[in-house]
């Protein structure tokens, strides 16, 4: 099997009555930057550190580069990995730091400080190599702890919400920045994180963790547009939830029924009429419009008619959020410059017929 | 005053002075308690190294009389060395059998840790005298090892029978819970995730230790190794009970001077001199500790 870098074959892990990782399977292949994204508790950590071998699996194997190292301790496995405090050596200065696996691997001295200087200059990280980790920022220390995990060139590189204690501003940067290493290295990334904005910007490959399963694998692109699961599409985006009943199925459209209205949606496969059904919407697949501009462009879509309570700009987009006539809240995205809507106005929020995710709930 | 000079002059505010006079209240005592109980003995001690003692009267005559038979006198040098030698053994014993102790509880005593470090001080519900006389009932010729021998047919263990060995192991029982508890103290601190940061990059177990948890906790180590080092180095009565006429230490030969003697005089130089050495160990000992090296955080601020 040329390419696979890591395999895991069924692996699964117990802690007591907890299952925490529950068989699974799953191939990365050479240069690819995968995501386990899932909310706390999913599993998604304890799956790293069984790769790492930190962590010994119940079941199953792992394969890294075609080798099995089940049964190996970390330091067999050639791999790298960044945590999420970081989890530099206080005791050792920068460069000390970033050299230290080289040194257990008996690297000479000057390769040591050829790759040194190669991958302060790939990291920026000049002008601090004589510094200790405690006289480092956030941002800085992270990318010392990079630079650690990925100067022996590894097999692998595991990250564990690295970014999880950087502020706001920083996190976006190195979102970038991380991403940029791993395409310039063509080392495999596996990145943990329940941030869906974070897996959505830096992966090629997602999967949505949960209960220790994988919910959906797939290219990022097919787990946003196209979620395999109630639970994919209310974790990935941002989506409006309806819970309806299925009162006629007309091939690939059926009408639901939700709060007295009638919603086109695609069927989920195999669902019959009285099946109770979810339908997910993104915020930015809804679109809004005054209540009076009816007609033109409206014909065959969706039409919920509320009032606008509200509207949270957020900067390049604004949500829309509409009291339908009940009470329900609906919240549609839109550039708020493309809109000249008042809070209180009476609107339409429509969509195409069969948009949106719909499944059996 | 020139123009535009601002004049900042210290406000003796009501608020000022009840922080002085709290810091006073509570440094206070303290701090008087020292003076008398500490230094003034000590100040008391080098002065007398200096005078000179006749029947048992101390005469203020200046001299250093003390010092030349004490650094001539080749039964003090010998008293000294074994009682060096002894106290670096003893530690070195001491630093073998604490650290697994110190590591073992700080990672794996789990909810009984509190309890574990408190048995520690179990010894300490006796005196010392009684301690020691216990260890006597052990090691003995009719002790409990050799006679329990002797019932068997065996011969008795020579070596424990008031020897240096029998000392050693005395001052082994007596001073590992303070070097445990020193290294425990440092160990509960010591962040385990990072002996998982450097097996990942590589580290085989017994290198992570040394690159790693080794130097993390040396302040602790260092501290331990002072607190069994200096008192052993002084020790008295062990070396009285178990060790015979081969352990005849600085201690006694001091302990003697105060005593049966009666030379108070010399005794303080030999005080004076244990003393000297005594803090010398320590610098020694203390120079090694480099805070920035010792992943202690707080010391710079960048």
């Amino acid at each position: 099997m040329p390419n696979a870098t890591l395999k895991l074959e069924s692996v699964g892990k117990r802690f007591g009555p907890i299952t925490a990782v529950d068989g699974i399977d799953l191939t990365i292949d050479r240069g690819e930057f995968f995501t386990l994204l899932g909310p706390s508790g999913s599993g998604k950590t304890t799956l790293l550190r069984i790769i790492a071998g930190l962590e010994p699996p119940d079941t199953g194997r792992v394969l890294i580069a075609g080798r099995d190292v089940t049964d190996l301790p970390p330091y067999g496995r050639d791999i790298g990995m960044v945590f999420q405090n970081f989890l530099l050596f206080p005791h050792k200065t920068v460069a000390e730091n970033i050299v230290f696996p080289l040194r257990m691997q008996r690297v000479g001295r000057a390769k040591r400080d050829e790759r040194l200087a190669w991958i302060i200059k790939l990291m920026h990280l000049d002008r601090l190599e004589g510094r200790y980790p405690n006289e480092l920022s956030g941002g800085q220390q992270q990318r010392v702890a990079l630079a650690r995990g990925l100067i022996a060139e590894p097999e692998l590189l595991l990250l564990d919400e690295p970014l999880a204690n950087l502020d706001r501003e920083l996190r976006s940067e190195m979102e970038v920045e991380i991403r940029r290493y791993q395409k310039e290295l063509q080392i495999p990334f596996i990145y943990v994180t329940h941030n869906q904005e974070e897996a959505l910007t830096m992966s090629d490959r997602i999967a949505v963790m949960r209960n220790g399963r994988f919910e959906q694998v797939g290219a990022k692109v097919e787990i946003y547009t196209n979620p395999g699961s109630a639970f994919v599409a209310s974790f990935v985006g941002h989506a409006n939830r309806l819970e309806g009943k299925l009162v006629e199925a007309n091939g690939a459209l059926g009408r639901m029924e939700w709060h007295g209205r009638s919603i086109l949606v695609s069927c989920p496969e195999g669902a019959v009429a009285g099946a109770a059904l979810q339908l997910s919407i993104k915020y930015e697949d809804l679109e809004i419009a005054p209540a009076g501009a009816n007609g033109v462009g409206l014909q065959g879509r969706n039409q919920l008619p509320g009032k606008l309570r509200d509207i949270i700009f957020k900067g390049q987009t604004a949500n829309y959020i509409v009291t339908l006539a009940d009470g329900v809240e609906i919240i549609a995205s839109a550039t708020p410059r493309a809109l000249s809507l008042r809070p209180e106005e009476a609107v339409v929020v429509h969509w195409p017929a069969g948009g949106g995710a719909c499944f059996a709930g | 005053m020139s123009a535009g000079t601002l004049q900042i002059t210290p406000r003796r505010t009501k608020l000022y002075r009840l922080f002085a006079f709290r810091f006073a209240l509570l440094a206070g005592p303290g701090a008087l308690f020292i003076a008398i109980a500490l230094l003034l003995p000590l100040l008391s001690i080098v002065v007398f190294s200096f005078w000179r003692t006749e029947s048992y009267e101390l005469y203020a005559d200046w001299n250093l009389d003390n010092y030349r038979v004490m650094l001539t006198e080749p039964a003090y040098r010998v008293f000294f060395l074994r009682s060096f030698f002894m106290a670096l053994s003893v530690t070195l014993a001491c630093l073998v059998i604490s650290w697994p102790v110190a590591y073992f509880i700080a990672k794996h005593g789990g909810r009984y840790r509190l309890l574990l470090v408190l048995l520690l001080a179990a010894p300490f519900f006796t005196g010392v005298i009684l301690r020691i006389a216990a260890l006597q009932g052990l090691f003995g010729p009719i002790g409990l090892i050799n006679m329990t021998l002797t019932e068997v047919g065996l011969p008795p263990i020579q070596m424990l029978m008031y020897t240096p060995l029998a000392a050693g192991i005395g001052l082994v029982y007596l001073y590992a819970p303070f070097m445990i508890t020193a290294i425990y103290l440092s160990v509960i601190n010591f962040n385990f995730e990072l002996l998982e940061v450097a097996k990942i990059n590589g580290a085989k177990p017994w290198r992570a230790f040394i690159e790693i948890t080794w130097p993390l906790n040396w302040i602790g180590t260092a501290i331990g190794l002072v607190v069994v080092f200096i008192p052993c180095l002084a020790s008295v009565v062990t070396q009285r009970f178990l060790g015979g006429t081969q352990s005849s230490s600085f201690g006694m030969s001091l302990a003697q001077q105060f005593g049966e003697t009666g030379t108070w005089a010399l005794g303080s130089a030999m005080g004076v001199a244990l003393f000297v050495f005594s803090i010398a160990a320590i610098i020694l000992i203390g120079r090694s500790i480099n805070l920035k090296r010792s992943g202690f955080t707080g010391v710079i601020n960048p």
